[in-house]
C-alpha cells in the first residue's frame, strides 16, 4: 500500500465512522420524537347551535377555547390560550376583554393585543356546521376574527 | 481469634492508624477517600476560606438521591397516579411527609449553596489559571442543579407543577430556529400531558443525576490536580511574591539548581516518560503547613455533613413539603408562579419573552462560562481587581432583585403589589 492510497483509504474510513456516528445521533434525535400523539385531536364537535347562549361567550375547559353567539353575525371560537406563555386567559364580562393571570396580559374582545408581553393576538378558529347539526371546531385552521358562522 | 482478625486484616490492610504511614495508607489504598490528599494544608481546613460550601453542596446531592430512590418506591410517573402517590405519600406512607420534604429543601438549599458555592470562588479569584475549566465545569454542574429542579418541579402533577412547566417550557420554545422542536422533543409532545411527565421523571431521576455525578468526579479530580484548594485570601496578603502551587514542571528551572534541600523538597512522578518531568516544589515552610487528612480534615468533614444533615431534617420536620390542589389544564392560577430560582427570569420573562426569556438568560450563561476566559488579570488580590468585583456583584445584586420582586411583589395578573397590601386570593 503506497502512501497516497493509504491517505486515500484513510480519508474514506474516517469520513464513514463521521457519518454513522451523525447519523446514529440523528437516529436516537428520531427515536424522541413521537409518530403518534395521544393528545386530544385537533378537530372536535362542540355541540348543537342550540346549547350555546348569546352574550357572554362560553369557556370549555378541555378544548380550552371561548365560543361566541352573537345575534346578528353568529358563531365564532376563539383560543383561551394565551400567546405569552400558554396559560390559560379568562374573558371578563366586565370590560369585555381577555386576562392573562400569569404575566398580565390583555387582549381585545377581538383577540388583538391591548396590554403586555403577549406578542400575537389570541388566534380564531374555523367553525363550520358537521352533518349531525353539531358545531365542529378546526384548531389547525386559523380565520380572521371577523369570520362568523351564522347558523 | 487469629480467624477474625485474618479476615479483618484482609478488608483494611494499612497500618494501625496510630502511625503516620498507617494515616496516609487510610487515604491512598481506600478508593473512597483517596480523592483526598494524604495530607492537607491547614489553611485549606479553614471555615472562613471556602465556608465548606462545596462539601454542604456535594452532601446535598447524596441526601438528594438516597431520600428520592426512597420516592421512586411509591410514585408512578403517569397523569392519573401521580398526584395519588403524592397524596399517599403526604397521608399514608410512613415517614412518607418526612422524606419528601427532606427531598424539597435539600433541593432548594442546594440551588442556594451551589449559587454561594460560586460567589466564593468568584470574591476568592480562585477560577484563575490553573483553574479556568473547573470553573466551567462548576457552572455546568449550577445549570444541571437548575435542570434537576426544573424537572423535578413537574412529577407531584399539581397545578404548581403543571402551570410552572406549562410556562418554563413555552421560554424554551422562543429560542430562534430550534425552540419550537425543542419543547416538543421535551414534552413528547405538544402540551404537558403523559408524554411529558414521562420524559421529565427519566431525566430527573437517571439522565440529569447521571451527569451531575460524572461531572462532580471530574470537578473534585481537577481541584486534585490543580493542588488542592486556592491559596485563601489572606496568605496572598502576607506573602505577596508567592502565588498559586502548580503541578507541572518549575516555572524557573534554575531554582532546582539553587534550592538546596535545606530550603525546599521536591516531589517528582518517578516513571520512564518522554517529555518533562513532572515536580512539585515545596518549601520546609508548607511542608510544616500541612496536616494528615485523617484525622483533621475528615473530622472537618463529618461535622459539615452531620451539619447538613440535622439542619435539614430539623426543617423537614418543622414544614412539609407544600402540594397544590390536581393540575387542572382548564384553570390557570392567578397568579402562576414558577419556583422561586426562576422567578427571576418569569420576571423577565413578563416584559418580553424573547429577550427576557432567552436572550438575557443565554447571555448571562455565556458570560459566566466565559468568566475565567474574560478576566485575564492574573491577580487574586481584592483590590487589584475592583472591575470584576463590581461588574459580579451586580450580576449577584440583579438577580437577586429580580428573584425578590417576582416572589415577594407580584400579584394576581402578575401587577406589582407590595408584600405588605392585602389582596383577596382568586378574585377575578
Amino acid at each position: 500500500m503506497n502512501r497516497r492510497s493509504f491517505l486515500g483509504w484513510g480519508a474514506a474510513g474516517f469520513a464513514a465512522l463521521c457519518s454513522s456516528v451523525a447519523v446514529s445521533f440523528g437516529a436516537v434525535l428520531r427515536y424522541l420524537v413521537p409518530d403518534v400523539f395521544y393528545e386530544p385531536p385537533q378537530t372536535f364537535k362542540v355541540g348543537k347551535p342550540a346549547d350555546f347562549a348569546y352574550g357572554p361567550p362560553t369557556f370549555l375547559a378541555d378544548e380550552k377555547i371561548y365560543v361566541f353567539r352573537d345575534r346578528e353575525k353568529g358563531f365564532s371560537v376563539a383560543s383561551a390560550v394565551c400567546t405569552h406563555l400558554g396559560c390559560t386567559v379568562n374573558h371578563f364580562q366586565s370590560d369585555d376583554r381577555f386576562h392573562c393571570p400569569c404575566h398580565g396580559s390583555i387582549f381585545a374582545a377581538n383577540g388583538a393585543v391591548v396590554h403586555g408581553p403577549a406578542p400575537k393576538p389570541l388566534p380564531w378558529f374555523e367553525v363550520t356546521l358537521a352533518r349531525d347539526g353539531q358545531l365542529s371546531v378546526d384548531k389547525d385552521k386559523v380565520v380572521p376574527s371577523t369570520y362568523h358562522l351564522m347558523v | 481469634m487469629n480467624f477474625f482478625r485474618d479476615i479483618w486484616n484482609s478488608i483494611v490492610r494499612r497500618d494501625s492508624l496510630s502511625t503516620d504511614k498507617g494515616k496516609s495508607e487510610l487515604v491512598f489504598l481506600n478508593v473512597w477517600l483517596h480523592i483526598h490528599p494524604a495530607k492537607v494544608k491547614k489553611e485549606h481546613l479553614r471555615f472562613r476560606h471556602t465556608f465548606y460550601l462545596g462539601f454542604i453542596t456535594f452532601f446535598l446531592f447524596i441526601i438528594l438521591v438516597t431520600t428520592g430512590i426512597a420516592l421512586m418506591c411509591y410514585y408512578r410517573p403517569y397523569p392519573s397516579q401521580a398526584y395519588q402517590d403524592m397524596k399517599d405519600l403526604q397521608f399514608v406512607v410512613f415517614l412518607g411527609p418526612f422524606i419528601r420534604g427532606m427531598h424539597r429543601w435539600a433541593a432548594h438549599l442546594m440551588v442556594i449553596c451551589v449559587f454561594l458555592h460560586m460567589c466564593r470562588v468568584f470574591f476568592t479569584g480562585s477560577y484563575k489559571k490553573p483553574r479556568q475549566f473547573n470553573w466551567v465545569i462548576g457552572v455546568l454542574l449550577l445549570l444541571l442543579t437548575l435542570g434537576l429542579s426544573f424537572t423535578g418541579y413537574l412529577l407531584p402533577w399539581d397545578q404548581l407543577a403543571y402551570w410552572a412547566i406549562t410556562v418554563g417550557t413555552n421560554i424554551g420554545s422562543y429560542a430562534p430556529l430550534v425552540g419550537g422542536q425543542l419543547r416538543e422533543l421535551l414534552l413528547g409532545g405538544h402540551t404537558v400531558g403523559q408524554a411529558a411527565l414521562i420524559r421529565f421523571y427519566v431525566l430527573h431521576v437517571a439522565v440529569l443525576p447521571g451527569l451531575v455525578g460524572l461531572l462532580t468526579i471530574v470537578h473534585f479530580w481537577r481541584v486534585r490536580k490543580d493542588g488542592g484548594l486556592s491559596r485563601p485570601l489572606w496568605k496572598l496578603e502576607r506573602k505577596p511574591v508567592e502565588e498559586l502551587v502548580t503541578i507541572g514542571a518549575p516555572a524557573e528551572p534554575a531554582a532546582l539548581r539553587v534550592s538546596s534541600a535545606a530550603q525546599s523538597k521536591t516531589y517528582g512522578l518517578m516513571e520512564v516518560v518522554t517529555g518533562k518531568p513532572i515536580f512539585e516544589t515545596v518549601s520546609p515552610d508548607e511542608e510544616e503547613d500541612t496536616v494528615f487528612a485523617y484525622p483533621y480534615a475528615f473530622l472537618r468533614e463529618s461535622i459539615a455533613l452531620m451539619g447538613t444533615v440535622v439542619g435539614l431534617m430539623v426543617i423537614s420536620i418543622l414544614y412539609h413539603a407544600p402540594l397544590e390542589e390536581l393540575a387542572n389544564p382548564a384553570k390557570t392560577p392567578n397568579p402562576a408562579k414558577a419556583p422561586w430560582y426562576f422567578l427571576g427570569l418569569q420576571e423577565l420573562v413578563s416584559h418580553s419573552a424573547l429577550v427576557g426569556g432567552v436572550v438575557a438568560p443565554a447571555l448571562m450563561v455565556l458570560a459566566l462560562l466565559a468568566v475565567p476566559y474574560i478576566d485575564r488579570n492574573p491577580s487574586r488580590r481584592l483590590r487589584e481587581r475592583k472591575w470584576a468585583l463590581w461588574l459580579f456583584s451586580a450580576f449577584v445584586v440583579a438577580n437577586l432583585v429580580l428573584i425578590i420582586i417576582g416572589t415577594f411583589f407580584r400579584g394576581p395578573g402578575w401587577a406589582f403589589i407590595p408584600p405588605w397590601v392585602h389582596v383577596v386570593a382568586g378574585a377575578e
